[in-house]
Parts: structure tokens; C-alpha cells; sequence
């Protein structure tokens, strides 16, 4: 654990050596919100019907989506991105060079970008909260921990793509496809019941679905933990299955990386 | 088998009781890579393959204490010979002991004793202090927080770079640089530190620099096996104990290094004379006392630059200078010729097949 953390203190470091990138990517987001807010109003007459299972107004509905698919990209992109950076810089071989085992190291890898996240999810959330956004502060927690589970539920594709990365340099198009496949049918911006049904059959095989009813539901209506239990289960499951697998890719990467004598190569 | 001067003798500048302890085991290691092909070759011969042989039954035993260098040309193999050691490359065929661990069954190990110098300048941190750079690793290597601060300033201290501690590893010169990734490779006191071509970046003055400091300090101060690859033949012999010398993926010779450098470059030596034309040459030559002269230039007064072998070491070329002097050649200077690293490679090759045919 403290290996992970004194990783994500480096790369923290790091980043806030580039104090104006870091100012203007916070300013970023209350530009982002302010459209959404006007938009989701626009469409609130519209989208009230179909959403009034998850959320009562539809500007909460697109808030607490963007705010789940933002957890998606970092789990899945991050990753691969930071080791990437750390390849074609030869600091992965350095990093490997120490005894620190290969899952603190990806946790290392992964936690700046997602600390950084949280960050932004919380400036999000206030923003959304001056222009009249209604969250139960009480479940703010649970909602926290529900995220943490998206996050999770994710970053099996995370590590897979890393695990690309190492064997082949690449990850090709399975990054995006898995973000968009999730934006389209994880119910980000309209609830999963409007897809047509050939598509809602294949979004019962997206994470994001489970976690954003779960977390709308904590968040907008204040239901407790136990009303989610159905959602959160199937996620866990996932999340299980999910590491199983991935964390077999990159071994097997890994391994392949050695004997091929590619590690540090980019 | 590769050309054993003498395997088992040990570091010259070690007392015999120290020398006992293999510290690296090298035995039979072999690796090749595959050639990455061009696209529209792999498409018409899909199941084909190339592979290229980066170390080929390299054996080399190195003891407790000792700087040993692998010398060779790029593509020699020095490279994928320390990767293997630092756990990076796994081995084809043979086996890698460091300090009793196997490097591929007990990885993890291996890394508590031995680290290599990343010799990337790119892998350092740029944006973090040095202190900060040094910090991290301390925590990666597996201090325990309490002792990370106070080995931090100690390593600052050794590298000599306590004075910049808290400067930007992105605005020091190469040299610091070069001695911060030292430094980050010293965190953890390993036993075992590998250096690739620590020197290739640097200008001589700091080149000369980098080299005192680390057969000074980390050798016999901080009593490291070191293990230097480099394509210089005198940062080899000038530094190291003794040295394998490597050729595509060959381990060609193995010896201390005072000892290589006699067996393979004693014979040759350049002379300045205004007599170049002397009969005395021919008739050494006739003799077998000297080889034929060969003249490598004139200089602007005149002086005549000839190379000659004279075989048998510095006493029969002594000896041989005396009876050209004595029969009247005018001898301005006369000095031992040193060995680029080619040529070196090609004696030892040229050797090798002499003895075979023997």
C-alpha cells in the first residue's frame, strides 16, 4: 500500500508542478456544467416520464451519469495511458527493477488519475449543487463507495488494455469501444428502458447500467443501500469475474514482454 | 567454450579471503529474439520465423567485491546479459544465479540484492527534486518510512549531490543526472549494481569524473560488486578487475583485465624515426625479432609514423628498440599501440581460430 501511495504522491507532484494546466482543467468543468444545465432543463418536459424511476429531474440524471462515466474513462484509459508514459520513458523498467509487486505498482499507476477524479466528481457535484441540483448529502458516502464499485467494475478493461500495451504496444479501438459502448447503454443520458429492445438486451452486459441506477437512486432519491442490493450484486460479480481474467492478460503479458525483450521498448 | 584465461583467478585488487564468494553466476545462458519481419514477408509466409541470437552459452562466474566488465560492440549482448540479471529478459536456455536466487524462479529476490542503473536520463523524474526522485525509490525498494529520509540524504551525500537536493532533476547537467540515477540505484545498499554504458552520454572531463567515483566510492568504499558493460576498451581495463569480451552474443575471452590487455595487445607498438628506410628493419625482420613495418604517416617535420609488432612482451621490445638504436635508427618516440575495440575483437577472434586449427 505505501508503495502504491508514494507513486501517486510522485505523479501528484508532478502534476502540480504544471499549476496552469491543473487551474485551467478544474475551470473546464464549471464551463461544462453550465450547458448541461440549460440543456437538461430544455428536455425536462420530454425525458420526466421516462426517468422518474431513477431521478426526479433530469439535470441530476445527467450530472450523476456524467459524473459515472467519468470514473469509466479514468478506469479504463488511465491505466494504459500511465504505463504507456512510463514505457517510452524507461521509468517501467526502473519501476520493475524494485521488488514492489506488479499489483501495487498498477494501483500506483492508476491512483493519481483517480484521486484526481474524485476531485473532480466533488467540484462537479458542487457546481451542479449552485445551479440547483438536489443530492441527499447523508448518502453522499454510499454514493461514494457505489462509484468505487463502478470503478472496479471497469478497471478489469483498464488493466486488459494495459496488458495490450505490453504485448503489442497498442490497444487498438477496445478502449473507445468500451467507453462508448458503456455511454450509449449504461444509461448515462437516458434511461436503459428507451433503448430499443435489441440493444437493451445487451446493455443487461455493461457495468455502468447497475452502478448509475444504484447511485442515482442513493444520490437524488436518499434510498438506502439495501434498495440497491439487486444492482450492486450483479455488479460484484462482474468486478470478480472481470479480475479473474484481466489480471491472467497481463501476466501473460508480462511473461510475453520478458521473453520477447520488449519491455521497455516502445 | 569461449577463450578462458583463467577463469578462476580472482579480482586483483581483493584480498584472497574475500574472493571465495560467487556474487553472479552465469552458466550456459542463452537467448534470441525474433525478427520482426517486413509486412508484406509475414503475410506471404505467415509460419515463418527469424530470430536473432543476442547470447549465446555465456559462462562467467563473478565474485563478491569485484567491478567486472563485459566489453563488447553494440549487438554484443551486454545488454540483454544485464536485463537478464535485473529479471527483465527471461532466459532461453541456462541459468542465472544472483547471490544464491535463481533469476527466474526467485525474481523477486534477485531484485533485493541487485539493482541496475537505468542509464535512461529519461526515467528520472524530471519535474521532482532529486531528493524527491530518490524518496520514491526508497519507498519502492522497501524502507521502512522511518529510515527513508535519513538514507536519502546519505545516498545525496554519497553521489555528492547534497548540495542540489532539492534543484529539479530536470535542470541538473547530464553528469548530476548520471549521478542521481546512481543514486536512485543505491537506495536499497544493493550488493550487486549493474552500470550499462554509464559513461556514454558524458563529456570526457566528466566521464573521467563518473569513473574515479565509482571505483573510489561504490567499489571499494561501499564495497559493490559492480558490473560494467561498455563498448570502450579503455574504460574496461582501466576500471575493472577483470573483463569478458563479448561478440554477437559470444563470450569470445574472460581474464583480469591487465592480463587481456597484455595477451592481446602487447605486440604492437609505434615508433617515430627520421630513418624509416633503415636496413636495421629488414634485418630484425629477417630474424624474427620484429614484424614488418608498417608506416601510418609523415608529420609536418618530417618524422616518419611506423607501427611494427614485436612478439614476446615488454622486455623483448625493450631489447629490440636497443638494437635499432644501436645500429643507428633515429627513435624519437616508442610507445605500446592501444587496442581500439575492434581491433581487439579481431584479435581474439583471429586467436581463437588459430588455436583450433592448432
Amino acid at each position: 500500500m505505501s508503495r502504491a501511495l508514494a507513486i501517486v504522491r510522485a505523479n501528484w507532484l508532478t502534476a502540480l508542478s504544471y499549476r496552469l494546466e491543473t487551474m485551467f482543467s478544474f475551470l473546464g468543468l464549471f464551463i461544462a456544467v453550465v450547458p448541461l444545465y440549460f440543456i437538461s432543463h430544455a428536455l425536462q418536459p420530454m425525458m420526466a416520464n421516462s426517468i422518474k424511476a431513477e431521478a426526479p429531474e433530469y439535470f441530476g440524471f445527467l450530472i450523476v451519469g456524467w459524473i459515472g462515466l467519468s470514473f469509466v474513462n479514468t478506469a479504463v484509459t488511465a491505466l494504459h495511458g500511465a504505463l504507456s508514459g512510463e514505457i517510452s520513458t524507461g521509468s517501467f523498467e526502473a519501476l520493475l527493477s524494485t521488488p514492489t509487486p506488479v499489483p501495487a505498482l498498477l494501483a500506483g499507476l492508476l491512483g493519481h488519475a483517480l484521486t484526481m477524479n474524485v476531485i473532480r466528481a466533488t467540484v462537479i457535484l458542487s457546481f451542479a449543487t449552485m445551479f440547483g441540483l438536489h443530492i441527499v448529502w447523508s448518502s453522499a458516502l454510499t454514493g461514494l463507495g457505489i462509484l468505487f464499485l463502478i470503478l472496479l467494475s471497469y478497471l478489469p478493461f483498464g488493466i486488459a488494455a494495459a496488458a495490450l500495451v505490453l504485448g503489442f504496444r497498442t490497444t487498438g479501438p477496445f478502449p473507445a469501444i468500451v467507453f462508448a459502448g458503456s455511454a450509449l447503454l449504461g444509461g448515462v443520458y437516458y434511461p436503459t428502458q428507451v433503448i430499443p429492445s435489441w440493444l437493451a438486451k445487451m446493455s443487461v452486459l455493461v457495468p455502468l447500467r447497475y452502478g448509475l441506477k444504484s447511485l442515482r437512486r442513493t444520490w437524488l432519491d436518499g434510498a438506502p443501500l439495501s434498495a440497491s442490493f439487486a444492482d450492486l450484486g450483479v455488479l460484484v460479480g462482474m468486478i470478480l469475474v472481470g479480475f479473474v481474467l484481466s489480471l491472467s492478460a497481463f501476466t501473460l503479458a508480462l511473461r510475453y514482454a520478458k521473453r520477447a525483450g520488449t519491455l521497455a521498448q516502445y | 567454450m569461449p577463450t578462458t584465461i583463467d577463469p578462476v583467478t580472482p579480482p586483483i585488487s581483493e584480498p584472497a579471503a574475500s574472493r571465495t564468494r560467487v556474487a553472479v553466476s552465469v552458466k550456459n545462458l542463452s537467448k534470441r529474439f525474433r525478427v520482426r519481419r517486413p509486412f508484406i514477408e509475414t503475410l506471404r509466409h505467415p509460419f515463418d520465423q527469424k530470430y536473432m541470437q543476442a547470447l549465446n552459452d555465456v559462462n562467467v562466474d563473478i565474485h563478491e567485491g569485484e567491478f567486472f566488465g563485459f566489453l563488447g560492440a553494440n549487438g554484443a549482448g551486454k545488454t540483454t546479459l544485464f536485463k537478464t540479471l535485473a529479471t527483465l529478459v527471461s532466459p532461453d536456455q541456462g541459468t542465472v544465479i544472483v547471490d544464491g536466487f535463481d533469476v527466474t524462479t526467485h525474481a523477486a529476490d534477485v531484485r533485493r540484492v541487485l539493482t541496475p542503473v537505468i542509464a535512461d536520463e529519461r526515467s528520472l523524474r524530471w519535474r521532482l527534486s532529486a531528493r524527491e526522485n530518490l524518496r520514491l525509490y526508497a519507498v519502492l525498494y522497501g524502507l521502512p518510512a522511518r529510515k527513508v529520509a535519513a538514507r536519502v540524504d546519505e545516498v545525496l551525500e554519497i553521489v555528492g549531490l547534497d548540495p542540489a537536493d532539492d534543484k529539479l532533476a530536470g535542470r541538473f547537467s547530464s553528469g548530476m543526472r548520471q549521478r542521481l540515477l546512481i543514486g536512485r540505484a543505491l537506495i536499497p545498499q544493493p550488493r550487486i549494481l549493474l552500470l550499462d554504458e554509464p559513461t556514454r552520454s558524458l563529456d570526457p572531463v566528466s566521464a573521467r569524473t563518473l569513473r574515479a567515483f565509482l571505483r573510489e566510492e561504490i567499489c571499494k568504499r561501499l564495497g559493490c560488486t559492480i558490473l560494467l558493460a561498455t563498448h570502450t576498451s579503455e574504460e574496461a581495463f582501466e576500471l575493472c578487475d577483470r573483463v569478458a569480451i563479448l561478440n554477437q552474443g559470444r563470450q569470445l575471452a574472460i581474464g583480469p583485465a591487465d592480463k587481456l590487455q597484455l595477451e592481446f595487445g602487447e605486440d604492437h607498438y609505434l615508433l617515430r624515426t627520421r630513418t624509416a628506410d633503415h636496413p636495421a628493419f629488414d634485418l630484425l625482420a629477417r630474424r624474427a625479432v620484429i614484424g614488418q613495418p608498417v608506416i601510418r604517416g609523415i608529420d609536418d617535420e618530417g618524422w616518419v609514423r611506423m607501427e611494427v609488432a614485436i612478439p614476446g612482451g615488454p622486455d623483448t621490445a625493450a631489447a629490440a628498440l636497443q638494437q635499432l638504436v644501436q645500429q643507428g635508427v633515429s627513435v624519437a618516440r616508442f610507445e605500446r599501440v592501444e587496442l581500439s575495440l575492434g581491433e581487439l575483437i579481431q584479435r581474439v577472434i583471429t586467436r581463437k581460430a588459430g588455436g583450433r586449427r592448432e
